[in-house]
């Protein structure tokens, strides 16, 4: 090997140990100077995919009339969320005065955004939004559509209003998750290499004789400092037992095909 | 030749500008045109070892930057089997190792033969994302692997190889306004004698 090339060689490793040693804060540094370097393109290319995706929709719609159903569907969908939560309060506000005579005060605020980026990465469920910091949105925080969860957020595009959502198809997105009308809780995930369609979700950690039937709900417990309780996942597809545990597929609540509007829940009480 | 050189870098810069461009297609095995790899690799045939390697420490570093994920979050008693992350850098070396694979035919292309390198850079896409697939299940474990999964590989690599004629032509262009060849023994037959 010429010298040069062994040089060269050498450099290439060692700047590779050196990018392996970065911290995450590190990481993070770099992911924000990458993205604001970025940031004029990335709006761009968003803008780019909006439209054409939107000139497809006009094929089968007017404009005047996709306007108003967007307006209406945004509308629907932060009413349905507000009843969903309301009807929650009204139940717990009424066992807790027969039971404890206690009284529990809840905030759910949310703010409404578009998908303006699906998948941008290779391997992982991601869409991008057009809500940001801007609009007092930081990562780790729930993300609903009007159907339940959609994911949480992952990374924030510092000055740009625009956040990255991990989706709940996504085997990154855990979620503490219990089955209505039983006492089985585990954690749900999506699942890896599953991109097709509306992908199925993997419900773990149930106990090994678990009395699951298909079509019954799942919620989320509130456990895990994420995401709030009782929003619903799915529904369970089957059930596979195991010596030690269960498993079951959840069959997502939400059309994440067919994903436009979403909800960032800002501030609940867990 | 340095003029080139820095030339090839600047192009792999640009690709990462262009890669914000080209969406996902959703409806066909949610593939995708990976124009900053094939950039790479088109590159990767057309300079020496010592570029190419820096080549590749810019173009991971930076693909790395795009695509990693934030920290898992939330409570860690109750998520006790939290999904691993990829460590920051994996893809400077899938990078090299793919630049090394391409520089295994730079005889050819020095010979002008550059179709093959461009069905290589396919060829390339493909053990790129199968290494990438193949790290992924490594760092968490659980194999599998769906059609869907084998599909959205396949179609990426071909998307992605139907575009290797323009990058090489982009870089044919380059090298000539930099007064350098990156195919010295076609030009040598190319050349009249007298």
């Amino acid at each position: 090997m010429k010298p040069l090339n062994l040089i060269a060689l050498l450099l290439f490793l060692g700047g590779t140990v050196w990018t392996f040693t970065q911290s995450e804060r590190a990481v993070r540094e770099v992911q924000h100077v990458y993205f604001s370097a970025m940031a004029p393109f990335l709006k761009s290319g968003s803008k780019m995919e909006t439209q054409s995706r939107a000139f497809f929709d006009e094929i089968q719609h007017s404009t005047k009339l996709e306007v108003e159903l967007g307006v209406v569907r945004n509308e629907l969908g932060r009413l349905r969320i507000i009843e969903s939560r309301f009807r929650e309060m009204e139940t717990e506000n009424e066992r807790l005065r027969h039971a404890l005579n206690y009284k529990k005060t809840t905030h759910f605020d949310v703010v409404p955004a578009q998908i303006i980026r699906r998948q941008p990465t290779t391997w992982w469920q991601t869409v991008d939004i057009d809500a940001g910091e801007e609009r007092g949105i930081g990562t780790q925080l729930a993300v609903l559509s009007s159907d339940g969860l959609v994911g949480k957020i992952d990374r924030i595009y510092q000055k740009q209003n625009r956040a990255s959502v991990l989706l709940l198809t996504d085997e990154k997105c855990q979620v503490s998750a219990r089955v209505e009308g039983s006492p089985e809780v585990g954690i749900l995930s999506g699942q890896r290499g599953q991109f097709e369609g509306n992908p199925l979700l993997r419900l773990r950690f149930l106990s090994a004789d678990a009395s699951l039937h298909q079509g019954q709900r799942v919620f989320t417990t509130g456990r895990g400092g994420i995401f709030q309780p009782n929003i619903l996942l799915g529904t369970i597809d089957s059930v596979e037992k195991g010596a030690l545990d269960s498993e079951a597929l959840v069959r997502p609540s939400v059309n994440f095909a067919d994903l436009s509007t979403v909800f960032v829940v800002l501030s609940a009480d867990p | 030749m340095i003029r080139y050189s820095f030339a090839t870098i600047l192009l792999l810069l640009a690709s990462f500008v262009v890669q914000q461009f080209i969406p996902a297609f959703t409806s066909f095995h949610h593939s995708r045109i990976l124009l900053v790899q094939l950039t790479f690799l088109c590159a990767a045939v057309t300079v020496g070892q010592p570029t190419m390697l820096l080549l590749a420490f810019i173009g991971g570093f930076f693909w790395d930057a795009h695509c990693a994920l934030g920290p898992h979050g939330g409570d860690a008693e109750v998520y006790t089997q939290q999904v691993e992350s990829l460590r920051f850098g994996y893809s400077i070396i899938l990078f090299g190792a793919m630049g090394f694979l391409m520089q295994g035919i730079q005889p050819l292309f020095k010979q002008g033969k550059w179709q093959f390198s461009a069905f290589l850079s396919g060829i390339a896409i493909l053990l790129y994302l199968t290494a990438e697939y193949a790290i992924i299940t490594f760092v968490r474990g659980d194999f599998t692997l769906s059609t869907s999964t084998v599909m959205q590989m396949i179609f990426t690599a071909l998307l992605t190889m139907l575009f290797s004629p323009l990058v090489f032509w982009l870089l044919f262009r380059i090298a000539k306004a930099c007064d350098h060849s990156i195919d010295p023994d076609a030009s040598r037959r190319r050349r009249p004698i007298y």
